[in-house]
């Protein structure tokens, strides 16, 4: 009897399920051309990678209005559908799924980081609905299909940036790495390892860490011994302003090279304090740019947000803008977007003239290279030439 | 440089040694592996930090936070762990991860997600040569954690509360049977348990400049290593495999260079001593 009652439990839960999957998948918009664009949106806010998450989410909903307030797609609103992965690459997988076959979305901005922007790309692949990866750095996301685009440098690309700014800039002759040990680290280190040796320099040693790791004495002290010119420090904000601030502490004088992960004016320059300045990143943004769109975005933000922004942010705030970009011109099937962003050409972001995506969805634009003077984020360089800044195609 | 590397060890040993002597004390009495100790650590470094801001006295904010975070712990296990008591251990400890999770999205949704600077500029210098660099936190920290071991042997051997707390800790009925206020002795044991993990936290939050809502994540499993390191309960013990591990990690990290995070050798010491010594490193065999 008891069991008798369990199946007939279930029967009802399942019938239940098909039957509210069947009346999402009846609401898509891709069957209505009235209501409101859809655009799916996940990332961190909860869980270990919370403020990047917030910074995002932020980013997210600031494009949206500014998109809204400038008309919508022509004439049609856009709404965020944004859901909260907590970093978990489960929750991304399910979250891409709810997205995929409940929400009815047109395409899908990932704010989260590669692990679990990895994990769901394939759900949005096998949907057919194209994502743009904001700020996640690994190869694999792009090589899932080509309906995924990287709005953010592919980590080579951003590691050999470092290598040039390192070596040709910076004169560094002995370089020592310490690296986050996770995809994004080791894309970068390897990217820069590679062009750095290339051109010259000498690697005298990788270290890595884990992320959340706090106490760098041991390794520092290691890497003082080694007297290097230059470390560089593929990793993010919470673990590079400690790495600055020990080695500072320990009397290390080497120049520190930084990648993206360290562009957070909270996290970065808040924490390390005094010991950030003279620190140089390669990043997406520039500060100092005198393009209008770079200023009203910085400024936008600051005054909704009480901060100014960070590069997760304004990368998020592109992918936003280059979709409505293309849904004005293109229509706002999932496949016409597809096909729109695969022909992009020149567009005016925050993070630079975006020169288009290659055949893998790899963007193309120059990397911007960033030092810290007064405790803020100002204009060093940018690495534009073409041998660099062109994505693999494969 | 091993001048340097040993000191490095024994400041992140201490700092250890304190965030897990919370969760030890509470195992040794209540034989509850209490992870919501790590989420006392947090509020401490919170608490000290608020504190902080309104003041502008370290000490004051110090006594505060500590005395805030004890009281938490004292209202923990009336509330939390005293009803579950008679139950199976994993109830309390399942009480106590969810309890720890709250915590941690408490913080976050009173003080946000962002990492939130604890800059305190201390009224003594620290050295710098050119082969040793002492920072002046770390003098702090060694001169706090020794105080606070100290006075926690001197009441543990020297008082009559240290003396019915080593009854219940033998056992908790027999204790009872023989007149001891267990429920004193109980909350007792979490106010002084929680402040302990409090001080750490203010401290960690003081050494890295930063306090943010999942600042217990690490200590929380490494404090459970700790604990089982140092035999289960032993203060003694947990002090000595905190130090160990402290050092263990800085000098593998320091001339080794691990392929494995450095918070894994806490549990590769701990995988080594339980096939060696299954009772713990100082824990007599029963």
């Amino acid at each position: 009897m008891k069991i008798r009652q369990l199946v007939s439990l279930l029967a009802l839960l399942v019938s239940l399920a098909v039957l509210v999957t069947g009346c999402g998948g009846g609401q898509s918009a891709q069957a209505d051309n009235k209501g409101p664009v859809k655009i799916g949106f996940f990332a961190p806010v909860t869980g270990p990678a919370a403020a990047d998450g917030e910074s995002v989410l932020n980013a997210a909903k600031l494009a949206v209005e500014k998109i809204n307030s400038d008309g919508g797609i022509n004439g049609r609103k856009v709404e965020l559908v944004n859901y909260d992965d907590a970093l978990d690459s489960k929750q991304a997988v399910s979250i891409a799924q709810k997205l995929t076959t409940k929400d009815g979305v047109v395409a899908v901005v990932s704010g989260s980081y590669s692990g679990t922007t990895r994990a769901a790309a394939k759900i949005y692949q096998d949907a057919k609905i194209p994502m743009i990866s904001a700020y996640a750095l690994h190869p694999d996301i792009t090589k899932t299909g080509n309906y995924m685009f990287r709005q953010s440098f592919v980590g080579s690309v951003q590691g050999k940036a470092g290598a040039k700014v390192a070596v040709d800039l910076l004169k560094a002759k002995k370089i020592a790495i310490l690296m986050v040990d996770i995809d994004f680290g080791k894309t970068l280190a390897a990217g820069f390892r590679e062009k750095a040796e290339q051109l010259g320099a000498q690697i005298v040693s990788v270290d890595s860490f884990s992320t959340g790791e706090k106490e760098f004495t041991p390794v520092l002290t290691k890497i003082k011994q080694l007297n290097p010119d230059l470390i560089y420090i593929p990793g993010y904000a919470p673990e590079c302003s400690q790495i600055v601030r020990q080695a500072k502490e320990l009397g290390i004088t080497a120049k520190f090279l930084g990648t993206e992960g360290a562009d957070s004016t909270v996290q970065f320059l808040g924490v390390a304090k005094d010991a950030a300045n003279g620190v140089i990143i390669t990043t997406n943004m520039n500060r100092d740019s005198d393009r209008k769109i770079v200023q009203d975005f910085i400024q936008g933000y600051n005054q909704k947000f009480g901060h100014k922004p960070d590069m997760v942010a304004a990368s998020t705030y592109d992918a936003f803008m280059v979709l409505a970009n293309v849904m004005k011109t293109k229509g706002t099937e999932p496949d016409k977007i597809r096909q729109g962003l695969s022909e992009l050409k020149d567009f005016e972001a925050v993070t630079g003239l975006i020169k288009g995506y290659n055949k893998i969805g790899e963007v193309k634009k120059a990397v911007q290279v960033q030092i810290v003077k007064d405790g803020e984020f100002h204009y060093f360089g940018e690495i534009t030439d073409d041998d660099i800044i062109t994505p693999p195609s494969e | 440089m091993i001048v340097q590397q040993l000191l490095n060890g024994v400041v992140i040993g201490g700092v250890y040694a304190l965030t897990a002597m919370g969760a030890a004390m509470v195992y040794g009495i209540l034989r509850i592996l209490d992870l919501a100790s790590a989420g006392a650590y947090a509020i401490g470094a919170y608490a000290g930090l608020f504190l902080y801001m309104a003041t502008d006295n370290i000490v004051i904010a110090f006594i505060g936070a500590i005395l805030l975070t004890g009281f938490f712990g004292t209202a923990v296990q009336k509330l939390l762990y005293i009803p579950m008591l008679n139950r199976p251990p994993i109830v309390p400890l399942i009480a106590s991860i969810g309890l720890f999770i709250f915590i941690q999205d408490l913080l976050r949704l009173v003080a946000g997600p962002r990492i939130r600077e604890f800059t305190v500029q201390l009224p003594f210098e620290g050295v710098k040569t050119e082969g040793l660099a002492v920072h002046p936190t770390w003098i702090l920290i060694i001169v706090l954690a020794a105080v606070f071991l100290v006075f926690l042997w001197y009441v543990l051997t020297r008082t009559r509360i240290g003396l019915a707390w080593r009854a219940t800790a033998q056992d908790l009925e027999i204790a009872k049977a023989m007149g001891v206020n267990i429920n004193k002795v109980v909350a007792l044991n979490f106010f002084l348990g929680y402040s302990f993990a409090a001080a750490a936290g203010i401290m960690v939050g003081m050494l890295y400049n930063s306090v943010f809502p999942t600042m217990g994540d690490v200590p929380a499993y490494k404090m459970l290593a700790l604990i089982v390191l140092g035999g289960l309960g032993s203060p003694v013990g947990t002090v000595v495999a905190a130090l160990l591990i402290g050092l263990v990690e800085t000098l593998v990290a320091g001339y080794i260079g691990f392929f494995l995070p450095r918070d894994a050798i806490a549990f590769v010491a701990l995988i080594i001593i339980l096939l060696v010594k299954p009772e713990g490193l100082m824990s007599k065999k029963a």
